[in-house]
């Protein structure tokens, strides 16, 4: 075991909680935008990082090194909101991805900016550097995960609202197998050899090497 | 603002500590040359200050300050030379104090914190068994609002639970005296009559502590935790001396005991047993009483009535028009009256109305009064005395005649019972018609009788009926409703 597990770790666990803080902030700051401020007034419409861990989902799975975790779910009185319950949860429930997507894109503008006016130097050993690429990379993963149609997913909330009566049948027997396919979407790559990591990796890297050169020879040029 | 504060500076505070666990798990190195430069520099004799070897890694310091790091070997003949020139060679990779700290210290921080979460976690869970064995009693402090004046009727026992309070307050009077504080005192009366709220009273007038818990709360599903739930009440109340128990619905626990045979009845004797000792054994508790109450003292063990233990046995009786009236006045206090109600007239037609009957009344009649109020846009609710004959005309009225209908039919179909089962009744309905015929069935609020004639059969309806006669076999008449309210029953004064 490497010296550095537990700082390795760590350096994963920071970001990780403070994209997840942002992603049920931006369910609750939906919801309450909506009409429904059920979150609101028990707190979480916070970027308090503290309000939203949840001790095993934030704290003990990822820091034994399990790449899995969630924070508490936001409480969302579907009935109160003034666009009505449909519309409402699909805007509430995509809300969470997309604000992971928009901290990503972020993260790519600020890591630009910065190798752009010269102050960071996208390499290997700078700490910025580092920081800007993990939170790229735990935002793109936590976007596409939660976008996946498998309930308890924000994606399975979005097809909830989405779903035309004729096919309700047929998702709610869907929704039924949900745990076994959350399973199955986790280990299968897993044990097909590769990671669940390995597509968001690639995209960002390569997102943040085109904004690091366009920023770079945008810099010198 | 706090809040926000708050949010940022954690945030500050999670992104500093990201860089600062960076630098410590990913050291800087310093900028890397050629090993060709350090062989210069060795073969310069006096320019490196320092070196350090990890493995094939050399970290190179010179004396004009300058550092930098690179790949290869340093043989022994290397070493010689190197410190024939008087520079420092160090072994192993380079010590970070913060790093060893963190890395060791680090997981065992992180070891007891969860630690301490799971135990805190487990703790709600363990305690439910031992807390079983606690007492349920509830300390009712003297903030009940209710005094010995917001009870009506019960002078005898307003009585002696006064003399109880002033022996609690003020013992040496009595102990002066020669004369000991009675161990318990027994309510005993009609459901209705006051018996809780007596005691709500003594808690709000007396100084003492007061307890209260049912007696069915003392038993529960496991063995042993009623005697044991009784053992801790008293000791409880022992230790907050001057105390009153009150034991509400005594007859849960105190039947007779050795009455059946099972498991069900044990664990009720067994509590029972425990609390006779609690009240009577060796250990004699001073300045705690026990009131309890109950409906059905007949049913009550012997042992728990006799002297030592319940000494008081107090009836609360049926109350009296007088009483009533009291009673009347007092729910009615916060009530505005007409000038032409007059309480004694409706106590007059209230004859053999428990408090709670009357409490009921009142309130009933209020409601009345304040839907006039609603309907007619008064600014106040006043109550009327047709207010109360109407609420005493429908409701409990109603309830009332059909409930002695229902009984009177059990009564009279038993009494007539025979293999066959046949009911025959005499009706009289309100308008005075006579309806006879062979009961067939009877249900809330009719009554089916088959006549003589081939296909004849009655629906009744029991709000007309006024008296039933159970005909073949018994000349038993009984009248269904006494018209409450111009009745005058002969009172006691």
């Amino acid at each position: 075991m490497s010296e550095t597990w537990l700082l390795d770790r760590l350096l994963i666990w920071i970001p990780l909680v403070l994209s997840l803080s942002i992603h049920e902030w931006a369910h609750a700051a939906c919801a309450n935008a909506l009409g429904d401020d059920t979150a609101a007034r028990q707190g979480r419409l916070t970027l308090n990082p503290l309000e939203h861990m949840d001790p095993v989902g934030s704290f003990l799975l990822p820091l034994l090194g399990i790449p899995f975790g969630w924070a508490k779910p936001v409480p969302i009185d579907f009935s109160r909101f003034r666009c009505g319950a449909d519309t409402g949860i699909v805007l509430t429930a995509a809300a969470g991805p997309l604000s992971n997507l928009a901290l990503a894109l972020v993260a790519t503008l600020a890591g630009a900016l910065c190798v752009g006016l010269g102050t960071v130097t996208p390499k290997a050993g700078s700490a910025a550097w580092q920081l800007v690429h993990t939170t790229v990379l735990l935002n793109l993963l936590l976007a596409c995960f939660n976008l996946l149609p498998i309930p308890p997913l924000d994606g399975s909330r979005v097809v909830d609202g989405l779903i035309p009566g004729g096919w309700r049948e047929t998702w709610d027997a869907f929704a039924r197998l949900s745990p076994l396919l959350l399973a199955a979407v986790l280990v299968v790559p897993v044990l097909a050899g590769g990671s669940l990591l390995a597509w968001p990796m690639a995209w960002a890297s390569a997102l943040l090497d085109a904004a690091a050169g366009v920023a770079g020879s945008a810099g010198s040029g | 603002m706090r809040k926000r504060f708050k949010t940022l500076l954690l945030w500050t505070l999670c992104v500093v500590c990201f860089l600062l666990f960076y630098q410590l798990a990913n050291p800087a190195p310093p900028p890397r040359q050629e090993y060709s430069a350090f062989l210069s520099d060795v073969a310069a004799g006096d320019a490196i200050a320092e070196v350090r070897i990890d493995s094939n890694k050399i970290r190179v310091r010179r004396w004009d300050g300058w550092e930098y790091s690179t790949l290869g070997v340093v043989d022994d003949e290397m070493t010689q030379t190197l410190s024939e020139q008087g520079v420092m060679i160090a072994w192993g990779p380079q010590p970070q104090p913060f790093r060893k700290l963190l890395t060791v210290g680090g997981p065992i921080v992180l070891v007891l914190a969860l630690f301490v979460y799971f135990l805190k976690k487990a703790q709600g869970q363990t305690t439910n068994a031992l807390s079983m064995r606690k007492t349920t009693a509830r300390r009712i402090d003297a903030t009940t609002g209710v005094s010995f004046a917001d009870v009506g009727g019960c002078g005898d026992a307003k009585e002696h639970l006064c003399d109880l309070i002033d022996f609690l307050d003020h013992p040496d009077r009595w102990v002066g005296a020669g004369v000991r504080l009675p161990r318990g005192v027994l309510l005993e009366g009609p459901p209705g009559c006051g018996k809780t709220l007596l005691a709500r009273a003594v808690a709000g007038e007396s100084k003492a502590n007061f307890y209260l818990i049912s007696a069915s709360e003392f038993v529960e599903m496991f063995v042993g935790v009623g005697a044991a739930r009784v053992r801790d009440t008293f000791e409880t109340a022992s230790k907050n001396a001057p105390a009153v128990i009150f034991i509400d619905e005594l007859d849960a626990v105190g039947r007779r005991r050795g009455s059946g045979i099972g498991a069900a009845n044990d664990e009720r004797e067994q509590t029972l047993n425990q609390l006779l000792v609690c009240m009577d054994g060796f250990e004699i508790r001073d300045r705690v009483v026990v009131i309890a109450a109950t409906n059905r003292s007949d049913v009550l063990d012997p042992a728990l009535l006799r002297p030592g233990r319940f000494d008081r046995r107090i009836r609360i009786e049926a109350l009296s028009a007088s009483q009533r009236r009291e009673v009347l006045a007092i729910h009615t206090r916060r009530m505005q009256l007409g000038e032409d109600l007059d309480l004694g007239t409706v106590a007059a037609g209230t004859a053999n109305f428990s408090g709670a009957e009357l409490e009921s009344l009142v309130n009933e009649a209020g409601l009345r009064a304040v839907r006039r109020m609603r309907a007619g846009g008064d600014s106040k609710a006043v109550l009327r005395s047709f207010d109360f004959t109407e609420a005493l005309a429908c409701g409990a009225e109603e309830c009332r005649r059909f409930d002695c209908v229902d009984a009177l039919l059990v009564e009279s179909t038993t009494q007539l019972a025979r293999p066959t089962g046949k009911a025959r009744v005499r009706l009289t309905l309100a308008e005075g018609t006579l309806v006879e015929g062979e009961l067939v069935w009877a249900d809330a609020t009719l009554l089916k009788l088959r006549g003589d004639g081939p296909n004849e059969s009655m629906l009744v309806p029991k709000q007309q009926i006024r008296t039933i006669e159970a005909l073949e076999g018994t000349e038993w008449t009984k009248d269904v409703s006494p018209d409450r309210l111009l009745a005058h029953t002969p009172e006691l004064a």
